[in-house]
């Protein structure tokens, strides 16, 4: 299944998705797009145990640039997975996340 | 022994579909434990280009459904009442936003067309904070009732039907938990107006804000039918209860026909089933359905289903 979490969304501060239940999940990989803006956002994977409260999932960080597209598995995950990004300027995003059973 | 003694046998010796009451003709079944059966997000129309700031702003963002072991932070994992998984459709934690799963068909008749569900309604659950957080809306923690019920909004069920030339019309049953300022309502409603669309949007004619009401964004235009009910929330955000509703309408007289909640029978014939005046292309025989759940608070609100039965005598 594709779910688009953030569709065109513009920020300029500091954002997390909105929760979403993998629980019948074995894999995922997240794409994150910047469609707009002129500014750049580093994104990290977290986790959760009930949908509430959060953790990182790795020490990765995923740097996007304006008008890019890029692309990095989860693996590991509970049953709930976001995206938490640092946002330098402003950037419009789209973010689809793709999971498979 | 006739046909129907025979289907009634059949359907009442198989534990899937027994607790359904399906007219003569299954057109889908979906038990969510095995995916979503294309209960998918709406979104607004947009154009040429992709341009999805095109989009209308009160359409554009009625987030993905979920296949949800509803999982809780007390515990764990509830699980459904077929299976492991429920489709669930989540808000955003903010008032007025309004979550929407819709699954597109078309007919190939004219008549009687039933939708049932199992389903069940919950706000999330609200972890820390201070003593006046035991205090919302009508309710003051008393071991029994629970803020987190007076923190959710409202859901509705609906249709999306056009054909005969493009007559296009909705039938809309919403149980409003709470009123705007959060206050216990607990009653059916239907709108007596149909729903803005995009293309008044491109004609200037409408232009809503993000989080409107998006079924019908005036609370005047809005009825209510039947009696006041009170359903089983139980008492915090992390029992989850499954009610029955079954909700019949006629696509022949393009009007509701009753509407069933667990025990409560009621009869929709006499509420409104306005159509648009002007006629809509590309949609002959569309048969659309939606769930979709608004949240009057700034709490995240989930309607959750466990399975959708929709059956025709066509």
């Amino acid at each position: 299944m594709t779910a688009v979490l953030e569709r065109d969304t513009t920020f300029d501060t500091r954002f997390a998705t909105e929760p979403y239940e993998v629980a019948w999940a074995g894999e995922a990989r997240w794409f994150v797009q910047h469609i707009g803006g002129d500014g750049t956002a580093t994104y990290v994977t977290q986790v959760s145990p009930d949908g509430i409260t959060w953790c990182d999932l790795d020490d990765q960080e995923h740097v996007v640039e304006p008008g890019k597209l890029v692309s990095w598995p989860a693996a590991g995950f509970g049953h709930w997975l976001r995206l938490r990004a640092k946002v330098e300027g402003s950037v419009q995003v789209r973010i689809h996340l793709a999971v498979k059973a | 022994m006739t046909t129907s003694d025979v289907r009634a046998a059949l359907l009442s010796a198989d534990p899937r579909l027994s607790k359904f009451s399906p007219l003569p003709r299954i057109l889908a079944f979906d038990e969510f434990d095995s995916g979503t059966h294309g209960w998918t997000e709406l979104l607004g129309n947009y154009n040429g280009r992709g341009d999805l700031s095109t989009v209308d702003d009160h359409m554009r963002d009625f987030r993905p459904p979920q296949l949800s072991a509803c999982n809780f932070f007390d515990i764990g994992t509830h699980g459904a009442l077929s299976g492991t998984y429920a489709l669930k459709l989540a808000t955003r934690p903010h008032k007025g936003h309004t979550a929407v799963a819709i699954r597109r068909l078309t007919m190939s008749g004219r008549g009687l067309v039933q939708l049932e569900t199992y389903f069940a309604f919950k706000s999330e659950a609200t972890l820390g904070g201070g003593a006046e957080l035991d205090n919302f809306g009508d309710v003051q923690w008393d071991g029994n009732t629970h803020p987190s019920e007076a923190q959710f909004g409202a859901f509705t069920v609906a249709t999306d039907l056009c054909g005969d030339g493009g007559l296009r019309y909705h039938t809309v049953a919403r149980y409003q938990n709470t009123d705007l300022d959060n206050h216990f309502t607990r009653r059916w409603m239907a709108p007596t107006v149909p729903e803005p669309t995009p293309r008044e949007h491109f004609e200037g004619k409408v232009k809503l804000e993000y989080a409107a009401d998006f079924t019908a964004p005036n609370p005047e235009d809005w009825q209510a039918f039947g009696e006041p009910q009170e359903l089983c929330y139980n008492e915090v955000p992390t029992k989850v209860n499954w009610h029955y509703l079954r909700w019949l309408i006629d696509t022949d007289k393009r009007r509701n026909v009753e509407l069933q909640v667990n025990d409560r029978v009621m009869d929709m014939r006499d509420v409104p089933v306005p159509p648009y005046e002007e006629r809509y292309e590309t949609l002959e025989n569309l048969l659309n359905f939606y769930f979709s759940v608004r949240t009057h608070s700034s709490v995240r609100n989930f309607l959750f289903l466990d399975s959708v039965l929709i059956s025709v005598d066509w």
